[in-house]
């Protein structure tokens, strides 16, 4: 099988400060994949190289079979990736509506007008928010700004959807909703997750592979089932620390 | 297509930006500094000029020393507690910012005439010259602590409260501004420098009236620039070290990605001394010079006159600084996009605005004149026109644009281009779309302080207008000494009337774009 994301030998410095290098990670289709590590180890790093926002400074990075990004280029631009991204603090464009911030994301579709209006709606209402769809961003809620960043994503029916850090501000209930949703939605639309947290109950919950990014290298990766049975990175081993008893034998 | 990820990347474009920006605005200054290498150009300075330096230096050191000692103090407390009318105090500060100092200057004369002060008493000579410029010194003292006070978060304020003290508070507030306040207040007797209003009504003129007479009365253009130049000089001396040793903490104030401040703290004694610190800077710098223009007013209001004076002026002073406010806004754009987030490029450019918003704008102006003179006749309307005015006045104020547009570019999120590129959002329409309508309220303020500084700047007007096109202030400038005081008086209220009533609809919009 083609794997939907290959890292072949990655290595990314900002300035004399190596984050990380000789990185290699495959993906395939639908094995969702939380990379978890240390703050500063650079995974918000390596998702933006697999979004094709900045290049490697040496190594490839292949999505669908083909060659994406190599050393200091990015050969596929980030939306002819068939990717989609939801970041830490969402990037929403503050001066458009929920429905304009979804149909201006689907710009790099070759749409008709009406056809992307149509498609922005459906996909708000995919995530349950149609009725806001003309509010003002500043009226939202933080659950609701998540949902309006998720439709947004889901709005290009991506393959692979990179989730950095998204939930980090919410609250446990709407957390929790939010994966229920996030959980439902990626199996039926056939979307891969790739997602950047520092929490084992999130990565637990929507991820049932873990990648461990701990002093420049992957030092750890597998099924979360085999992962948390016999942890071997500092990072993993906090993570057990962590999970209630029942999370640990899931 | 260009992917908006650009903007949030590193590129040659944006060193290339900033020194194309910044060049065009020193340009005319750098043009002059040419003609000083031919052969048989002249050397000397004209006869009294090393005492008119002295005179403008000393006002220059009581200006910026009053405007310190009153400032800060006074932006300590605005920054820090909210107290009764702080907001429309604060508001009514900015007013002698936006007035040609030397209404101010006419206003204190004609107060000590009418109130019958002694002749060489404070509102004259030297110390009438250092309480004029101090209106202007220490309202932008006052905005450069609340400013730089903003750097200060909510937590490193509770912190210090906690464990010393309001005293404490204001001690740590203090530290953190100074760089800020020092610079405000040495920038205000730098620009002191070059304004020749004040010292000409007081009775106290020093070097920008000098440089003024040998253009405009000896027709020695070449003495004027060599003048012109070495107040130049001297004044790259004093504030380039200073606004390099300030930028790092200034740039890291104004242009962090968090800057929003502490809420206000409510105490009793800042409830009562609030509003009579800033109510008693109000008095000094607007109340008092206001009063000597109502005072012949009162006797006789010449509102035919001066509306006559008004109409016939309005297209030019209108047109000058709208030029101004375009130019200085799109060019301040190009200039905060190329700037980036990038600590050590934000730095440079300050330290670059800050030291061209010092440097006299004669500079300029004769620098305009001087490409006038060497430019084919087929390039007058460029370098001869009232186009060129307004051009001028742009670059003058090109660092007071640029630094409200950076900071507004600064403080947004870096994910927003990372997610237009992500989603193949192409640069041209998420400019379109989301970073101009976004960057709307801030460029409009940006547009109308310009448009108000171009207004009040004077002696730019006065070197590069064509024959017969002064703007309003200028007319004013040029029929002070010979026209009736009660129309001087009333053209002055009418433009210090107009000048608020643009600043009330400044203040309108920025309360709008903070919610």
């Amino acid at each position: 099988m083609t794997p939907l994301v290959e890292l072949r030998e990655v290595s990314r410095s900002f300035g004399a400060n190596c984050v990380f290098g000789g990185v290699s990670l495959v993906i395939q289709p639908l094995e969702n994949l939380a990379l978890v590590g240390p703050s500063g180890c650079g995974k918000s790093t390596l998702l933006r190289l697999i979004a094709g926002l900045d290049p490697p400074d040496a190594g490839e990075v292949w999505i669908s079979g083909g060659r994406a990004s190599s050393a200091a280029q990015v050969l596929v631009p980030p939306h002819q990736r068939r990717l989609a991204m939801v970041f830490q603090d969402l990037a929403l464009w503050p001066n458009l509506s929920p429905l304009d911030n979804v149909a201006l994301g689907l710009s790099g579709t070759s749409m008709a007008n009406r056809e992307r209006a149509r498609r922005s709606m459906e996909s708000l209402e995919l995530c349950g928010i149609g009725a806001l769809a003309r509010r003002k961003l500043s009226s939202l809620s933080g659950g609701q700004l998540q949902r309006v960043a998720l439709a947004r994503a889901l709005a290009v029916q991506p393959k692979l959807l990179l989730l950095d850090e998204p939930f980090a501000a919410l609250d446990l209930t709407v957390k929790a909703a939010l994966y229920e949703q996030i959980r439902r939605l990626s199996a039926k639309e056939r979307i891969t997750l790739v997602m950047v947290t520092h929490d084992p109950m999130e990565a637990t919950a929507l991820c049932s592979h873990g990648a461990v990014l701990e002093r420049g290298t992957i030092q750890e990766r597998g099924e979360f089932s085999r992962l948390l049975t016999n942890p071997l990175s500092e990072t993993l081993r906090a993570f057990v620390k962590q999970l209630p008893p029942r999370g640990r034998t899931d | 297509m260009i992917s908006s990820g650009v903007l949030e990347r590193p590129g040659w474009w944006r060193s290339a930006g900033i020194a194309l920006g910044l060049g065009f605005a020193a340009a005319p200054a750098l043009i002059l500094i040419g003609p000083l290498f031919t052969v048989g150009a002249g050397t000397g300075f004209g006869a009294g000029f090393p005492d008119a330096v002295g005179r403008s230096l000393l006002v220059a050191a009581g200006a910026a020393l009053l405007s310190l000692a009153v400032g800060l103090p006074a932006g300590l407390v605005t920054s820090l507690y909210q107290f009764p009318l702080r907001r429309p105090l604060v508001g009514v500060l900015a007013l002698p910012l936006l007035v040609p100092s030397f209404l101010w200057a006419i206003g204190l004369a004609r107060l000590r005439v009418e109130a019958g002060l002694a002749r060489d008493g404070l509102l004259s000579g030297a110390s009438g010259c250092v309480i004029a410029f101090a209106a202007l010194g220490i309202p932008l003292v006052v905005y450069a602590t609340m400013a730089a006070a903003r750097g200060i978060t909510q937590s490193q304020l509770d912190g210090v409260r906690l464990a010393t003290g309001e005293s404490a508070v204001l001690r740590y507030t203090a530290r953190n501004v100074l760089p800020a306040a020092v610079l405000a207040a040495v920038l205000a007797g730098v620009l002191s420098l070059s304004d020749p209003g004040p010292g000409q009504i007081l009775g106290y003129s020093g070097v920008a009236t000098q440089i003024l007479v040998s253009f405009s009365a000896l027709y020695d253009f070449d003495l004027a620039a060599r003048q012109c130049l070495a107040l130049g000089a001297l004044v790259l001396v004093v504030v380039a070290p200073l606004a390099w040793w300030s930028a790092d903490r200034l740039s890291a104030q104004l242009f962090g990605r968090d800057v929003r401040g502490a809420k206000l703290y409510r105490t009793l004694p800042a409830r009562i001394v609030g509003p009579f610190l800033l109510a008693g800077i109000v008095v000094l710098t607007t109340v008092l010079p206001l009063a000597g223009h109502a005072w012949p007013a009162t006797r006789r209001l010449m509102l035919s006159r001066a509306f006559a004076e008004v109409t016939r002026t309005a297209g030019n002073t209108l047109l000058y600084a709208v030029l101004a406010a375009a130019i200085a806004v799109l060019c301040g754009v190009i200039l905060a996009i190329c700037a980036g987030r990038d600590q050590r490029r934000q730095r440079l450019l300050l330290t670059a605005l800050l030291v061209l918003l010092a440097l006299p704008p004669a500079l300029g102006a004769l620098g305009v004149v001087q490409a006038a003179s060497l430019a084919p006749q087929e390039l007058d309307f460029l370098f001869r026109g009232r186009f060129t005015v307004g051009a001028v006045l742009a670059l003058r104020f090109l660092p007071v644009a640029t630094i409200l547009l950076l900071r507004s570019t600064s403080s947004s999120s870096p994910s927003w281009a990372a997610a237009a590129a992500v989603h193949g959002v192409g640069l041209a329409r998420y400019l379109r779309r989301v970073l101009v309508p976004l960057l709307t309220p801030v460029a409009t303020v940006a547009a109308l302080l310009v448009a108000l500084l171009a207004t009040a700047e004077v002696g730019t007007v006065l070197l590069v207008q064509p024959p017969g096109e002064p703007s309003l202030p200028v007319a004013i400038f040029t029929v002070m000494a010979n026209a009736p005081e009660s129309l001087v008086a009333t053209l002055c209220l009418i433009y210090i009337g107009g000048a608020a009533i643009i600043l009330s609809l400044a203040m309108a919009a920025l309360s709008v774009e903070n919610g």
